[in-house]
């Protein structure tokens, strides 16, 4: 079973300052509980078995 | 005439061929009635009652001297305020487009212009589309016309046009479609809405949420009136490279009546089994009222779904940060603060987190594909819950509870993700009068079945011929 994933402010802010975004320490506290969420749900996706699967998202030379 | 604003899009259409009305005389009943209702619904956020009736009047012109240009001459219909209008502010429900005014009109826009179709006005939303409640700081809350007492919410984001339809304010409008949008004010509202499959209708000149989701549909009291918009609005648009060049059939021509023999399978699980009691009898009985007549049902499931919020999550939440970074850099506070921390998240779903999505996606794609290979549509609710009151954060799903936002769009948002067809229509009433909407999904470019089969059910139920008793 996965551990609940817990993110500190100071994380948070690293990840957000890696897309450009500089938030206060308040804003970020507030976005942590939502953000801990996704997540937990995403990491869950690790274990779908969708490795040989192509992503929908493909470039193509029409 | 009285009531006219009840009139379906098709009745307005055939009575103003026949000059058994004028287009002046349909647009000033529905300028009348929102000027009657709109204070307390808050379906609009700019009426454009001086341009509706000027087209009215041309469109009176062009009727006497026999130009009529088809079945939606000198019909009007309002379009979300998501969608580019000429000449007309183009808020997105939002403080930061407040001012915004187009040069030109969305693809569908003009193309219901086209067809002779007047723009009453622009309707209400939640800000930016980017909410399955319906709610909006700026313009106010648009409010169910179900409940006399207490403030409901319509559902979003197409919040105005749930609310604006089921009202009488307006026959038909467009809506959008990105884990919900057309469907949850359509189920709550009492009204048809349609979300057609991905790349069946041009998205330029509509703001995008997020593009790989987004989806353009009608919002009507009636598959016809949907399959009449429908017929107008699809087709390549080069405009929107995601268009598809398929021909776009008469979708008025399969509403027959007839489901003999059409294969429905009916969801079961985490479709049909999480719903309200009063919901999951009502989509029951629909099932049964088509196999009735001569649909062959049985039950399917689509076990895959359960990573569709994960995954759909990590792409909305992507796609729609990297068209707001801008203006989340520079104007944060000027957006409401829910639409404000759901963009903020996407910052933290990485490039893997979004390529997986991708990859989930293709799966869950394939599972309905594979449900439907077996039959022609699957049944289920379009909304596990009704209305909830403004301000309820929490409801109960199944055996256990869930917030409401997420209880929303749980139904809806498989279908955005997959890309396939999707209808909701009313299919009954809650113990305290609330609608309840039922939803049928279809293969991909087969609206013409969903729509026969909304059709059908509707000619053997009224439930979407209903009326609120408060307005």
């Amino acid at each position: 079973m996965l551990a609940p994933v817990e993110i500190d402010v100071a994380t948070l802010r690293r990840m957000a300052a890696l897309g450009g975004f500089a938030w206060t320490d308040a804003e970020l506290e507030s976005l942590r509980p939502t953000v801990e969420r996704l997540l937990e749900m995403l990491e869950r996706l690790e274990a779908v078995p969708i490795d040989e699967l192509e992503p929908t998202t493909q470039y193509r030379v029409l | 005439m009285s009531e006219l604003f009840w009139a379906s899009m098709a009745d307005l259409g055939r009575m103003i061929a026949t000059k058994e009305v004028s287009p002046v005389e349909v647009v000033r009943a529905h300028l009348d009635r929102i000027a009657a209702l709109d204070a307390k619904l808050r379906a609009f956020i700019t009426v454009c009652a001086e341009a509706a009736l000027q087209a009215a009047r041309g469109a009176e012109a062009d009727l006497m001297a026999d130009k009529v240009v088809g079945p939606l001459h000198g019909v009007p219909w309002a379009p979300k305020d998501l969608y580019a209008t000429k000449g007309v502010r183009t808020t997105g429900g939002s403080k930061i487009l407040a001012d915004s005014v187009p040069r030109a009109d969305a693809t569908v826009v003009a193309r219901l212009g086209e067809a002779g179709a007047i723009v009453l006005g622009k309707l209400n939303m939640h800000e930016f589309a980017y909410g399955p409640e319906g709610l909006n700081a700026h313009y106010g809350d648009a409010r169910n016309p179900w409940d006399a007492r207490a403030h409901r919410i319509t559902g979003g984001s197409s919040s105005g046009s749930g609310a604006a339809v089921a009202a009488g304010l307006a026959p038909g409008s467009l809506g959008s479609d990105t884990g919900g949008s057309i469907r949850i004010p359509a189920s709550l509202c009492g009204i048809t809405g349609l979300k057609p499959t991905y790349g069946r209708v041009s998205r330029a000149g509509v703001l995008p949420l997020a593009w790989s989701m987004d989806h353009v549909g009608p919002m009507t009291r009636t598959a016809r009136d949907c399959a009449l918009m429908l017929h107008a609005i699809a087709g390549h648009d080069p405009a929107d490279p995601t268009t598809s060049a398929l021909p776009v059939p008469d979708y008025t021509a399969g509403l027959t009546g007839d489901v003999k023999g059409l294969r429905v399978g009916l969801l079961r699980a985490h479709f049909t089994d999480v719903a309200a009691p009063d919901v999951r009898a009502a989509v029951e009985a629909a099932a049964k009222q088509l196999e009735r007549a001569g649909a062959i049902v049985d039950e399917a499931n689509l076990t895959q779904v359960v990573h569709v919020a994960a995954a759909s999550s990590a792409i909305v939440a992507s796609e729609a940060l990297a068209y707001h970074a801008a203006w989340i850099r520079s104007r944060a506070q000027d957006y409401q603060q829910d639409v404000r921390e759901r963009l903020r998240v996407g910052a933290f779903v990485s490039g893997v987190h979004y390529v997986r999505a991708q990859q989930v996606r293709a799966l869950v794609s394939r599972e309905v594909d594979e449900a439907l290979a077996r039959r022609d549509v699957l049944l289920a609710p379009a909304t596990p819950i009704p209305a909830t009151v403004l301000g309820e954060r929490e409801t109960t799903l199944g055996d256990g509870t869930s917030d409401v936002r997420s209880a929303l769009i749980r139904l809806t948002r498989p279908f955005n993700f997959s890309g396939h067809p999707a209808c909701a229509t009313p299919c009954g009433f809650t113990g305290s009068g609330l609608p309840i909407g039922l939803q049928v999904v279809g293969r991909p470019f087969d609206e013409a079945t969903v729509l026969r089969v909304v059709d059908a059910y509707q000619r053997l139920t009224d439930w979407h011929t209903r009326r609120p008793a408060s307005v």
